[in-house]
């Protein structure tokens, strides 16, 4: 291991003691009270998602929510199933007002937990991939990539909103049952559940950062600073970034999966234009160019958020806005970059000793 | 780039800062304290005061709101002040669940107070059911819901339609064109509406769904005018609804002969249709400002003395209002060291108020009895109210499913 990767990894591991004791601690073990945070750790994990494609390869997904969306109906069509055991037919109560006569096909898989698990991260992942042939075949980038994502979104959202009979329309998937585990029945309020969020978001970290060090993030870096003459090196652009835009997605999917589990209801507004927005400056907040500072960003704001709301009723969503704006003229690299200059800073003080010559790994 | 990737190291720091955001001790509570404490009382209030549904759950947030502080003037309920935590959930249903949590688990709130969508609604639900509190839901809404943790002040499609739509097809005749926006609301007042058209011998002529918000409705329009229908069933909602009533009115239809019947013009959207265009239409609902009663007379006055004279009361504010003294009366009937949300609904059962527009009871399965009336909308957007049901109408939430019954404890199937 280099001493870059070293680094890289005890900023990691100081994230996840966080995660795992110090805000455990802090909350003082309460289920209950780690409810709120486990919301939290679910977007870091979606804006640490953006993060990965945004970040490192450049993509700027303004859709992430729709991956994120799906994810969150895969996992409450499983829960709406398991709580419709007694309906006739099995069939969710929506479907009976809405006059369907049987349990449409492609609800019916939904019924096992492991296709359940396994859809979560793969549908979304397939329709990423779907998405991203058709755009790095046709070397779509920048800021067209960003508006084919947002309409795909929009456009994904509307089907579920129309599709009543499906999808439950515009009050989406509620009266879900708990999950059930092999030998655990999921309670959202209990510490076990708390670290079955944390869990999956640390190695969803983990995941990304091992991408992001190897050689297809550096391949990845490069398509970044220049797509082109990667081109002319004789990479396939387009495979490495449907690859970074498909993982993107099926750890967005994973989030969803989450969230749905934190507040027991899937809604098309989990697919909603301004929450895709709000993790680009989750992302941005935090700094786009690290995965973990992504995560922060979003914990962050979040914080902010419920701290904001709370001392200003009337005025905390015009506040927000404002930071954001502080941000995006300010600080554009976010926290991280924040932190980079600050260690600068630091290590140019002179009261430092003069850095020892450090052997390249 | 070595620099930069050493940076990356920083993560830890970021960490750092979380962990300062959350040291404060707001966010750290004990659960499990008595409800009643040093006299006083905590109630939540749920309402949008800022995004898309704000300038409805404004009203509602204010009528609540007015209720709570004249019950304080007056002394609070037995003996204790009521104290007021005022959330913000932005019109989206994540931050309902988020807020309902802080109220209920937080707060301590012994009652919440809140919503108009069925969407916010079914957010806050699974909060409120898991921790047993209870949640006062003043709206209007589709029925086919029986929580036991929720107390519905609202009309069911029952209330609204078993007296409205045979008067419609005795006064204008039996084809109905039904046009509402596209979600479970205007769908299932829909299907009740066709159920009882069908034991009149009457017909939907059309039916047609467009999307919230929707505000085109030049096809729509078409569309009424090749059927030429008796009654254009309306359960619209908000801009939609003002944009409909404004274009139907421009194409020139005369509602003298083919009126627009809505489940949901109110007050609010007739001052925003303008009274031109509203003018003689036809509404249903248990409310309506221009009802004639020493209490409602009571309720407006404040009201708008209050908030300003160019505000109105409507059907879903009046039940805000209502509901809160609902819930006194409740806990004035307990034993103060023995308030409970459970405590507050099981007392609330049976329980008779005056309010608005006359004497409300809550049913056994926590939905209200209700004082239907059929209004037509005058050109100073108050309405004439033209018919009064005679009595109390029962609230049956699965009215249109047989073999389902709401009661007292819980869904009852067969």
């Amino acid at each position: 291991m280099n001493r870059t990767n070293h680094y890289d990894f005890l900023g990691y591991v100081a994230f996840a003691i966080i995660i795992l004791l110090g805000v455990p601690f802090l909350l003082g073990f309460d289920g209950f009270e780690l409810n709120t945070f486990a919301r939290y750790l679910a977007l870091a994990m979606v804006a640490m998602a953006l993060a990965l494609s945004w970040g490192t390869a450049g993509l700027l997904n303004l859709g992430q929510a729709a991956t994120f969306g799906i994810g969150s109906y895969v996992m409450a069509m499983h829960l709406k199933l398991a709580a419709s055991t007694g309906n006739p037919g099995g069939m969710p109560d929506f479907m009976g007002w809405t006059n369907v006569e049987a349990l449409p096909w492609f609800w019916q898989p939904f019924q096992s937990l492991s296709v359940t698990l396994l859809a979560g991260l793969l549908l979304p992942a397939a329709v990423a991939g779907l998405m991203a042939i058709f755009m790095f075949r046709g070397r779509i980038t920048g800021v067209f990539v960003a508006i084919i994502t947002l309409a795909f979104m929009v456009a994904l959202q509307l089907v579920f909103i129309e599709e009543q009979r499906f999808t439950g329309g515009q009050n989406g998937l509620t009266g879900l049952a708990p999950l059930e585990l092999p030998g655990w029945t999921v309670d959202t309020y209990s510490l076990p559940f708390y670290y079955l969020v944390a869990g999956c978001l640390i190695v969803a970290l983990l995941v990304g950062m091992l991408v992001v060090r190897s050689k297809v993030g550096l391949v990845l870096r490069a398509i970044r600073e220049d797509a082109a003459r990667l081109r002319y090196l004789g990479y396939d652009v387009a495979a490495y970034e449907t690859f970074v835009f498909c993982l993107s997605a099926a750890i967005a999917g994973w989030a969803g999966m989450l969230y749905t589990l934190v507040l027991e209801f899937a809604s098309p507004t989990y697919m909603s234009v301004s929450f895709s927005l709000a993790i680009v400056i989750w992302c941005a907040v935090g700094g786009r160019e690290s995965l973990v500072w992504a995560s922060v960003g979003a914990i962050l704001v979040n914080l902010a958020e419920g701290r904001l709301s709370d001392m200003f009723v009337e005025g905390w969503l015009l506040i927000l806005g404002l930071l954001f704006i502080f941000f995006v003229i300010f600080l554009p690299r976010g926290l991280y970059g924040l932190a980079v200059a600050a260690m600068d800073r630091l290590r140019r003080s002179p009261r430092t000793e003069p850095p020892v010559p450090v052997k390249e790994g | 780039m070595k620099r930069r990737s050493f940076m990356k190291g920083l993560g830890a720091t970021g960490s750092l800062a979380i962990t300062g955001g959350l040291a404060t001790p707001a966010l750290l509570s004990g659960a499990g304290r008595a409800y009643a404490q040093g006299g006083e009382l905590n109630v939540g209030l749920l309402f949008s005061l800022t995004g898309a549904v704000a300038v409805v759950e404004r009203t509602l947030h204010d009528a609540a709101l007015m209720a709570i502080e004249e019950i304080n003037a007056a002394g609070g309920v037995a003996g204790m002040q009521l104290k007021t935590f005022i959330e913000d959930p932005a019109s989206d249903p994540a931050t309902y669940a988020d807020r309902a949590r802080r109220l209920v688990i937080r707060d301590n709130c012994v009652s919440v107070f809140g919503s108009y969508t069925s969407a916010s609604r079914q957010a806050v639900l699974p909060v409120v059911e898991q921790r047993n509190n209870l949640y006062w839901y003043p709206t209007l809404y589709e029925g086919r819901e029986c929580s036991r943790n929720v107390m519905y002040g609202g009309a069911v499609p029952n209330q609204q339609q078993q007296e409205f739509v045979p008067w419609l097809a005795e006064n204008f005749g039996k084809r109905f064109f039904l046009i509402g926006n596209n979600y479970v609301y205007p769908r299932e007042e829909n299907n009740v509406c066709k159920m009882i058209l069908a034991g009149l011998g009457g017909e939907a002529v059309h039916e047609e769904y467009v999307p919230l918000g929707h505000s085109d409705f030049s096809s729509v329009i078409n569309r009424i005018r090749t059927e030429q229908p008796d009654v254009v069933f309306c359960t619209l909602v908000g801009d939609s609804d003002v944009a409909f009533a404004r274009q139907y009115h421009a194409a020139g239809f005369d509602p003298e002969t083919m009126p627009c019947a809505s489940l949901t013009r109110s007050e609010v959207e007739v001052q925003a249709i303008g009274g031109e265009a509203a003018v003689g239409h036809f509404s249903s609902a248990p409310y309506f400002m221009g009802y004639q009663s020493p209490e409602n007379e009571k309720f407006v006055q404040a009201y708008l003395s209050r908030y300003g004279a160019d505000q109105v009361t409507h059907f879903v504010s009046e039940a805000a209002y209502f509901q809160v003294y609902q819930f006194k009366a409740a806990v004035e009937k307990l034993d103060p060291a023995n308030i409970t949300p459970t405590a507050i609904r099981d007392a609330a059962v049976g329980l008779t108020t005056m309010a608005p527009q006359g004497e409300v009871v809550i049913d056994a399965n926590l939905h209200t009895h209700l004082w239907p009336k059929i209004a037509r909308w005058k050109s100073d957007g108050q309405a004439e109210i033209l018919v009064q049901s005679e009595a109390r109408v029962a609230p049956d939430p699965y009215w249109a499913y047989e073999g389902e019954t709401c009661t007292g404890e819980g869904l009852v199937r067969g």
